[in-house]
């Protein structure tokens, strides 16, 4: 796993909580691209999540995950 | 022979002639009598009650409760028997609501007794259960639902539910039977949700007596890999001695305390085994199952990301640019501001210069014309000394010249107005504007007069 504290579901939240301070249009420059490069780590985030599940569904048996572990 | 006539007014009549004497009996009967029916009534309940105790068991028909009492035959292939129990004893026994209708195995404890009846109410036999059990399907919910009571007073149902669900889950663990349709079905639901991670498959019996020590076991096993992020428990439809299993008290402790989310599949939706009150999630079906364990969908959610992306460029842009078009203007800002100073000073100079040029214009047009008509009257007048007046006359023509406020300027004298465009043509008048501005050949100057006079 990239980030061991990092949820998808946390950062997709944080992700629009970014999107949604940006579209307020409150945001000073500094803190718009503070944000922006935030926003941009989240999105690279969850888009490595989605990347791990979307190469192709493996299927295997525990005792065989437990000897590929232990190798 | 006399005969009684079986109405209301015959049986109150009888009683009267009862009241006043004992009929007598059937004439050459063998039999003892006759006495009161009342005294014989109790006489029997009496002899009833005195049977022993037994246990017996059937399948219940014709279930009623009435105010004090709850009815019912109890029947086998070979006979029935009718059987009330005191509605206060019934409702101490706790069964779950629907455990006993008609067609329950039970077991009743109790014995024959005998309702005598009285002058408005009928007579009636019963067997008076004092202890009722189920037995059977009806055993197995009744102890379900002990072990049920008892897990959520340890609470044992929560921890399971307070457990983090992961969103989107890289490794799913699996508890099924090989065989099952199961199998296929969590694949199918995983599908739908676009999701292609990894899937852990822990094997094992999902109906005999080994069942439930196998799945605790497969579940321990699951939940000791680390990657592992959640699992699902699924099997198809069956009895509810089938489903047994997975109400097996070890498991379900299991299964309460174990680290990762459990989603429980277990037969149909009618079915209600306790795996399902322990587990996290509880899904009728295996397919629902999956994408319970997979909220999300995930072609959705790669449209959600690129589209969050795409807002991230465009504010990005849009902050940068609208700020450097703001920077632009403002460091525009200073220059405009002084270039549009720059062009009223001129405007206001070349009026003055205007306005001192017209009057020098006019002074000398009516100097010449004075001029001439000095000249006139010279040439008149004076006659041989024309010569030497045209001479003089020249003279001053080229000193009024000299007045020309241009060429003054220009040689180094200041013009001074009052700011408002009224030249100033004395101290007396400079000392009264006292806020002056000096119009010199090149440009102009603002000055306060500070000579009070």
């Amino acid at each position: 796993m990239a980030d061991q504290q990092q949820t998808y579901e946390a950062a997709t939240a944080r992700l629009e909580a970014i999107i949604k301070r940006l579209d307020s249009g409150e945001a000073g420059l500094r803190e718009t691209l503070e944000l922006v490069r935030e926003g941009r780590g989240l999105v690279e985030f969850c888009a490595g999540e989605l990347e791990a599940v979307g190469q192709g569904l493996e299927e295997l048996r525990l005792d065989e995950l437990v000897a590929r572990l232990e190798q | 022979m006399r005969r009684h006539r079986l109405c209301p007014t015959g049986l109150y009549l009888g009683v009267i002639a009862e009241q006043r004497a004992r009929p007598e009996g059937i004439e050459g009967s063998p039999h003892a009598g006759p006495f009161p029916v009342g005294a014989y009534a109790a006489k029997l309940r009496d002899e009833l009650r005195k049977r022993a105790r037994v246990q017996l068991f059937g399948e219940v028909f014709g279930l009623r409760a009435g105010r004090a009492r709850v009815w019912f035959e109890l029947r086998d292939t070979e006979g029935a028997v009718p059987c009330a129990m005191w509605r206060d004893a019934f409702e101490e026994l706790g069964l779950p609501d629907g455990a006993l209708a008609d067609g329950s195995q039970v077991v009743v404890a109790g014995g024959p007794d005998y309702y005598p009846g009285s002058r408005t109410a009928s007579p009636s036999f019963s067997f008076a259960v004092s202890g009722l059990r189920l037995a059977g399907e009806g055993d197995l919910l009744a102890q379900l639902e002990v072990l049920r009571k008892a897990l959520a007073a340890e609470g044992l149902l929560e921890p399971q539910k307070r457990l983090a669900r992961p969103a989107l889950p890289r490794c799913i663990g699996v508890v099924t039977g090989e065989g099952g349709k199961a199998r296929d079905d969590i694949l199918a639901g995983l599908r739908r949700r676009g999701w292609a991670g990894r899937v852990v498959w822990a094997f094992a019996p999902v109906q005999d007596r080994h069942a439930a020590p196998a799945i605790t076991s497969a579940l321990q096993d699951l939940a000791s890999v680390r990657e592992v992020e959640l699992v699902i428990v699924a099997r198809g439809g069956g009895s509810l001695a089938d489903l047994f299993a997975f109400c097996d008290e070890t498991l379900c402790r299991t299964v309460a305390l174990l680290r990762v989310p459990v989603i429980a599949s277990v037969g149909h939706h009618t079915d209600r085994t306790l795996i399902d009150d322990v587990a996290a999630v509880s899904c009728s079906t295996p397919t629902h199952a999956a994408e319970s364990a997979v909220p999300l969908h995930c072609a959705e959610a790669r449209t959600a990301v690129q589209s969050a992306a795409g807002r991230l460029a465009l504010h990005t842009r849009r902050a940068v640019l609208d700020r450097v078009r703001h920077l632009a203007h403002l460091s525009r800002a200073p220059a405009e501001h002084v270039a549009r100073e720059r062009r009223a000073l001129h405007q206001k100079l070349r009026e003055v210069r205007a306005s001192a040029t017209r009057r020098g214009r006019e002074e000398r047009t009516a100097t010449g014309a004075r001029a001439q008509a000095l000249g006139r009257r010279a040439a008149a007048a004076a006659g041989p000394e024309l010569a030497a007046r045209r001479t003089a006359l020249d003279g001053f023509t080229l000193a009024l010249a000299a007045h020309d406020p241009e060429r003054v300027v220009e040689r180094g004298y200041a013009v001074v107005d009052d700011r408002q465009g009224h030249v100033l043509t004395s101290a007396e008048a400079a000392r009264r504007a006292r806020e002056v501005r000096l119009y010199f050949a090149d440009a102009a100057v603002d000055a306060t007069i500070e000579d009070d006079g």
